[in-house]
């Protein structure tokens, strides 16, 4: 059963349009990731969802109930903002208590629930102190307790990480997706950092421009992008206009001509056109030795490299072209710059993206 | 384009709340000072009298008249010449605690900052009249020095509070460039810090000079009867010498030229809010 | 070293602050010696309580004392409850705010005097105001309401100059709470009423306190307002104040005692209106 659900929401500032019709459905226990850019419209949709702005068109339902012209004080949503919005007067018992005053919760249950709201979230021994005494870590988990408390139908996360600093990110990320998966609340977690949506969701809604790109598990999204826009965004990608010029049903292996040379793409799914876009992740080279014989293996001018600690970042070229291509390969090596190298590109890495070439 | 009701009901509340504020800006501004304006422009041989609705005769006679046969001139001159004194003069007191304020860090900073604010809660009247008091104690009988001397006083605090921000606001670390650079102090001074003190000087001035033109208490009580100013001559036509065009005449005088002048201060103080340093706006 | 800077520091407050506060205490210094008989212009100097007991035996002076009190009070709190929520409404922009919020804040630019002026011009016996309810055939002849015996005249004019200071202090204070908060509040359930008593109410404690004092003690001062506004039959502290010295002998003397007078009635009254809000400001949050 969806406990929310966002059917063709509309949302114009002015002239601007902002949500372009969206609809997704959140079922209970999931963590929905709304994920893109800046400007995408995922915090505008957040905020609808919360109550903070009206939609123009369309409706959003909160456990079967309609929400419009329901104000963000009566709708059963609790929101963690960015910059964690604590009361600066209150301490973090009054804080987490907050919620629970407003809706009159008799006195023993509120100490009760702010209790272990608190010890949740490991914050115990804080409660009598002010927002002002904790570090950042803390009053990020003082805000995540005070939604917890209230214990809403949905918990809306709007980028609470990106105050923190990177170590702490993934700690408290980590605690998060714990406490989600723990005690099943539902929530819808906003953010521009794929890395921080592929660990933790249940469901990546991938936006651009007001418009939902693709909408899939965090291994749909990274294995199976629909178009350039998700490949590239989630993750680093290697997007190649491709022309199919032969295939081998047998073995679902199609043959395309690509700026790369002649190449074979392993598919179980045809692909959408004749003149398609294509796609490979930089870990998906492997060095190989050019006098081989087999296929997909093409030569590349090596003209940068990072070292990255686990990883060797590499930009090359292939031979003849300018054009720069992202190879990753593990550990260190010992290709030098302004070197040739051959490398082996799996076929059943390259993938058909449902998008045509104007 | 659509636009909920919900938008609609929120503008068209808005809409209504702007109007009703409009009108009753009109009232309470408008026409006061429209109706100052009136009767500053009565003609001195027709007087305006119940229950015409508008003055019979419209004329300038009553600003001639005013300024030959009243000390008018005499207290413009005097209240236009205290003025830039007491601008000067404060400016150059409040430099220095405004440099220790603006960029220094020292034990018991916020005390002193408070303790700056005293000449705001003392009565103006009480300061008047204990400071004449002292003034004749010490033999000072000008009048233009015992007023000059009370207004920069109790102005100072107006002009630490602006020059105090001012200074905050220069940035060290222009200050480290120019002098690894190898600039002279002088050099520095010019590079780093005028550029940003010259809009707060300007506006300390400013301010100053308008506060000490409106200053009536310490006017009136120390140079009182033979140094006017302009508001203790507006508090003459107001007092037993009730004449309703005079004193609209001076009122527009008082009036018009510190709005101007507020309107330039605003330029200055443009990223800072000036009126919540100043308590003007 | 450190001691170095701070004497450094101290010593560039001299000419600013330490001018400041010598004159302060001068000025105090001088009240209080002149009401205690030091300090004297005529006759002799010696320690005195006579001024104190013939001035504080005088029920004028208890008259003017508690009429500039209750002026100053009833004007304090109803230009900051004026000044509130102008300034809630005006936190967000929205087109036409700051046209609002710039003929809101006009009167400070107008002298006090003219302020006045302008006051009994409108409401004079030909003034518009009476002229205007003539012709509407709302009364049939004019008012006489100028001058009126319970100083409503002054508090008018009081509210009129100071609410915009007012305006400008928690505009101030009411735009530093983080949007994020209040929505924050609304978020857990906290309606309109709800979150100005618990949220907005305690985080601008301190800009109401700094209105409401700064505005006590300009009106416990008032001497302009109330001679050309006020009622005729009773006199304002400073007026008081003005009349004692210019009567009699012992004039200085018992302006002193009034001044001193004056200005613990600010000073006390100060604390009591900071204490209320305090009061309230709790009482209200729970």
């Amino acid at each position: 059963m969806s406990v929310l659900s966002i059917t063709d929401a509309r949302i114009w500032f002015g002239s601007y349009e902002a949500l372009k019709g969206i609809s997704v459905s959140v079922e209970q226990g999931q963590l929905v990731t709304l994920l893109g850019p800046s400007g995408c419209g995922k915090t505008t949709l957040l905020k609808a969802i919360a109550g903070f702005i009206a939609l123009d068109a369309g409706a959003i339902t909160i456990d079967g109930a309609d929400m419009t012209g329901v104000p963000p004080e009566r709708r059963n949503t609790a929101m963690c903002f960015q910059s964690y919005a604590l009361f600066p007067h209150l301490s973090v018992y009054e804080n987490i208590a907050f919620g629970l005053r407003q809706k009159g919760t008799a006195k023993a249950e509120l100490e009760s629930r702010v209790r272990a709201s608190a010890a949740q979230v490991s914050l115990e021994a804080q409660l009598q102190k002010l927002p002002s005494q904790l570090s950042g870590g803390q009053q990020q988990r003082v805000a995540l307790a005070r939604a917890l408390a209230v214990r809403p139908g949905v918990i809306l996360f709007d980028e609470p990480l990106s105050n923190l600093d990177a170590r702490l990110r993934d700690q408290v990320r980590f605690e998060i997706r714990q406490l989600q998966k723990a005690h099943g609340f539902t929530a819808v977690y906003v953010t521009h950092d794929q890395a921080e949506a592929l660990a933790m969701s249940d469901l990546v809604v991938v936006m651009n421009a007001g418009a939902i790109e693709q909408a899939g598990t965090p291994h749909d999204v990274y294995y199976r992008p629909v178009n350039r826009f998700v490949a590239d965004f989630v993750g680093t990608a290697n997007i190649m206009p491709v022309q199919v010029i032969g295939e081998d049903p047998t073995r679902d292996v199609y043959r395309v001509n690509s700026p790369l040379g002649e190449l074979e793409i392993q598919s179980n799914e045809a692909p959408i056109s004749d003149r398609i876009y294509a796609m490979w992740r930089p870990e998906d080279a492997t060095a190989a030795d050019h006098r081989d014989g087999t296929p997909n293996v093409f030569e590349f001018n090596v003209k940068a490299q990072s070292f990255l600690g686990n990883l060797t970042d590499l930009v090359v070229s292939p031979t003849g072209s300018d054009v720069s291509y992202r190879i990753q390969i593990l550990g260190q090596t010992e290709i030098a710059d302004g070197t040739r190298k051959s490398f082996h590109i799996d076929s059943r890495k390259v993938r058909f993206l449902k998008e045509r070439v104007q | 384009m659509a636009a909920s009701s919900r938008v609609n009901r929120r503008i068209w509340i808005n809409q209504l709340l702007f109007a009703v504020l409009l009108i009753l800006g009109a009232v309470w501004l408008l026409i006061p000072f429209a109706l100052a304006a009136l009767w500053s422009l009565v003609d001195v041989n027709h007087p305006w009298a119940y229950p015409a609705m508008f003055p019979p005769v419209l004329s300038f006679t009553r600003w001639t008249e005013v300024w030959n046969t009243t000390a008018l001139p005499q207290a413009l001159v005097n209240s236009y010449t205290l003025a830039p004194c007491v601008a000067v003069l404060a400016l150059i007191l409040s430099l220095p605690t405004a440099y220790a304020f603006g960029r220094l860090d020292f034990p018991g900073k916020s005390a002193m900052q408070i303790l700056t604010l005293l000449p705001l809660v003392l009565p103006g009247f009480v300061v008047a009249i204990f400071f004449s008091s002292l003034l004749i104690k010490l033999g000072i009988y000008s009048r233009f020095a015992g007023i000059l001397i009370g207004h920069t006083i109790m102005f100072l605090p107006y002009a630490i509070r602006i020059l105090s921000v001012s200074f905050a606001l220069i940035r060290q670390d222009l200050i480290d460039a120019a002098r690894d650079m190898g600039a002279s102090p002088l050099s520095v001074f010019r590079t780093a810090y005028l550029p940003i003190l010259r809009p707060g000087l300007l506006a300390a001035f400013i301010i100053v000079f308008i506060m000490s033109i409106e200053e009536f208490a310490i006017s009136y009580v120390i140079g009182a009867p033979d140094f006017t100013t302009v508001p203790t001559i507006l508090y003459s036509y107001l007092g037993y010498n009730f004449i309703r065009p005079n004193a609209a005449v001076v009122s527009l005088i008082l009036v018009v030229p510190n709005v101007l002048l507020m309107l330039l201060v605003e330029r200055f103080l443009a990223s800072s809010n000036p009126a919540s340093i100043t308590g003007k706006g | 070293m450190n001691s170095r800077r701070t004497v450094h520091a101290y010593l560039l407050l001299i000419p600013g602050l330490g001018l400041i506060l010598a004159f302060t205490g001068v000025v105090i210094g001088m009240a209080v010696s002149q009401s205690f008989g030091f300090l004297n212009f005529s006759g002799e100097s010696a320690f005195s309580t006579r001024f104190w007991q013939s001035a504080t035996a005088d029920p004028q002076l208890w008259r003017a004392f508690w009429y500039s009190a209750r002026i100053s009070v009833i004007s304090a709190v109803l230009a900051v409850a004026l000044a509130y929520p102008l300034a809630l409404w005006l936190r967000k922009p929205f087109p036409g705010s700051t046209l609002i919020g710039a003929v809101l804040k006009a009167p400070l630019l107008v002298h006090g005097l003219v302020a006045a002026f302008l006051f009994i011009n409108f409401i004079s016996f030909q003034g518009f105001l009476n002229l205007a309810l003539v012709k509407l055939g709302i009364i049939a002849r004019p008012m006489r309401l100028q001058n009126d015996p319970y100083g409503i005249g002054v508090v008018f004019l009081q509210v009129w100059k100071q609410m915009p200071f007012a305006l400008l202090i928690l505009t101030g204070a009411v735009q530093a709470i983080g949007e994020d908060i209040l929505n924050a509040a609304r978020d857990l359930g906290a309606a309109g009423l709800s979150r100005f008593r618990k949220i907005i109410v305690p985080l601008t404690l301190r800009s109401l306190q700094a209105a409401l004092i700064l505005i006590f003690i300009g009106a416990a001062g008032d001497f302009s307002f109330q001679v050309v506004a006020g009622p005729t039959s009773i006199n304002s502290m400073a007026q008081f104040m003005l009349r004692a010295q210019t009567s009699g002998m012992d004039g200085w003397n018992v302006a002193a005692v009034v001044a001193v007078l004056l200005m613990l009635l600010s000073l006390f009254g100060a604390m009591i209106l900071a204490g209320a809000t305090q009061f309230f400001a709790r009482v209200g949050r729970a």
